[in-house]
């Protein structure tokens, strides 16, 4: 029953009006993107287009959402030092954090397929189109789930963890797929992009290519990414629940 | 029901609350220190945000600790002033109890009644942001106690409140006590303690200088020259008058102001024999006392 009301509690602090305002506008952003950008690709197929899209906007919104709401978990409430008052309450801290987590991430995973939704709409939503919305929405709320852990333990460990977790979206996640060699092992994107859907190796654009990350390899069968996901997401939350039920976390003018 | 045993707690390089050991019964004590002595860290331990890094701490025989069962016998009234601020009083409250295990018509019930008891069920359904923080202080002290709690720790309670609001405050806090509950008040007005209890527990630089009956330590303070600052437009007849009182042991002249300093060891004779002035025509405009504050008892203390 608790973890309801923590539940309950942390959704509706999430999407407070001002906060879904701004990710309407993220959203609607996402879509005029898409729309243009799929009349400058009017030569490919419909599927390549959104594969392409989805690639380029929705999987580098999910862990910008991602790095604004883990971070929320925990950190928000010791920022607004309203965390004394969770703290002191007869629930269990893996409980606490677990609820909220699942808050998080379900907000995450609406923001993605909003903007899944709104890439397709754009790339033509035919019967080819629908298969990988179904194929992305899959990874959507797989990768929900791992960037929300991942972050969460980012943020459980660091005390302004949003720079580091917004660094490693932006920077390393949409970079590091055009990269030589076997780094793209260490990105989330990668795996997601396994059990997703998939653009054309190349496009013949260049700019295009580097954009939707591309140039590099990628040779992760979607068997693989499915256990390294599972492993990061279950190892992240034990790793984290136990962390946050161990160590201290005070109004952050003390913590300092 | 608390007790602490050489507990130390450290900030990085910076001391909380060193080798502090003491017993918290039932009743009202109140944790006396200046600002920055570690009667927040001590809440904390209490309360089990954060551990010792030395000794030990157990409420009512737990390790509280990221305990809930700790948390289900314990009402926190915490110092810092924060809020879900687009909530109002009400909801806060009854999020608060929903939170300690109420199911909603019993979180509903217990929220309207603690609200009712701090005075707010008039102003409950306004959002917190629009607040004062006297109305703030309240809804902490709602939150704290709706759920029965065995213990009560009030971190600086006071701070905010009017006049009247305080001497409801401090009946509503007998009124707990009798019902055989343990409370820890903190506080850094002496004033404000001294309505509130004699039980004290006194806390300078993070280590317990003074721990039991107010009185005693007051009768230490007054082992002490007590100064006492009078106003007078006629202060050289003022103190030609009060070296002939037995009890007024130095006067002396401030440079240029029109007031004098005295130093007593009987603050009360002083004071009740103070009408004797008035009546023989000599006026005085004001009163104080540089004695009459925690940094004194502290350095009496220290001293003694």
């Amino acid at each position: 029953m608790i973890a309801r009301v923590l539940f309950v509690h942390a959704l509706r602090d999430f999407l407070r009006f001002r906060r879904v305002l701004a990710w309407l506008l993220v959203i609607a952003g996402v879509a005029a993107a898409g729309w243009v950008w799929a009349g400058l690709m009017g030569q490919m197929a419909p599927t390549d287009v959104y594969a392409r899209l989805s690639s380029i906007l929705t999987f580098r919104v999910l862990p910008l959402a991602a790095a604004v709401f883990a971070t929320a978990v925990v950190g928000q409430e010791v920022e607004q030092k309203t965390i004394v008052y969770l703290l002191t309450r007869p629930v269990g801290r893996p409980t606490l954090l677990l609820s909220r987590a699942a808050a998080a991430a379900l907000v995450v995973f609406a923001i993605g397929a909003a903007c899944a939704l709104a890439v397709a709409l754009a790339a033509g939503l035919g019967s080819g189109v629908a298969r990988s919305l179904g194929q992305d929405l899959v990874a959507l709320a797989v990768g929900s789930l791992a960037y929300v852990s991942l972050f969460l333990v980012v943020s459980l460990l660091l005390n302004r963890a949003m720079v580091v977790c917004l660094l490693y979206a932006f920077g390393w996640e949409t970079s590091v797929g055009n990269m030589p060699g076997d780094l793209y092992h260490l990105a989330v994107s990668s795996y997601l992009s396994a059990i997703g859907s998939k653009p054309a190796p190349t496009s013949g654009n260049p700019l295009l290519d580097l954009l939707s990350s591309q140039l590099g390899l990628n040779l992760i069968t979607p068997q693989r990414a499915w256990t390294v996901l599972a492993v990061l997401i279950v190892g992240c939350v034990v790793f984290g629940t136990r962390w946050f039920a161990t160590h201290e976390y005070v109004p952050r003018e003390d913590a300092e | 029901m608390i007790e602490l045993r050489s507990v130390s707690h450290w900030y990085g390089q910076v001391i909380g609350v060193n080798d502090v050991t003491c017993t918290i019964g039932p009743g009202v004590t109140a944790l006396l220190g200046m600002n920055g002595a570690g009667k927040t860290t001590m809440m904390r331990l209490i309360t089990g945000q954060i551990r010792a890094n030395t000794g030990s701490v157990r409420v009512l025989g737990h390790d509280p600790f990221a305990n809930p069962e700790v948390y289900r016998l314990l009402g926190y009234c915490p110092d810092v002033d924060a809020f879900y601020e687009t909530m109002t009083g009400r909801e806060f409250v009854t999020l608060m109890a929903r939170l300690a295990g109420f199911s909603a018509p019993e979180a509903r019930r217990r929220a309207d009644e603690a609200i009712d008891r701090v005075g707010m069920s008039d102003r409950a359904d306004r959002r917190l942001a629009g607040y004062s923080k006297g109305m703030r202080q309240r809804i902490k002290l709602a939150q704290a106690m709706l759920h029965d709690p065995r213990i009560i720790l009030l971190d600086e309670p006071l701070n905010g409140l009017d006049p009247g609001g305080r001497r409801e405050f401090i009946l509503l806090l007998r009124h707990l006590a009798d019902e055989g509950k343990s409370i820890l008040v903190s506080s850094h007005i002496l004033f404000e303690v001294e309505q509130m209890t004699r039980s004290i527990l006194l806390l300078h630089r993070g280590r317990l200088r003074a721990t039991g009956d107010l009185r005693v330590i007051r009768e230490l303070i007054d082992r002490h020259p007590h100064r006492i600052r009078i106003e007078t437009p006629q202060p050289r007849a003022l103190a030609s008058r009060l070296v002939e009182w037995p009890f007024v042991l130095s006067v002396s002249l401030e440079a240029g102001g029109e007031a004098l300093e005295i130093q007593t060891r009987e603050p009360d004779r002083f004071y009740g024999s103070l009408p004797e002035l008035v009546e023989q025509g000599l006026p005085i405009l004001g009163l104080s006392s540089p004695d009459n504050n925690l940094e004194s008892v502290f350095r009496y203390l220290v001293e003694a």
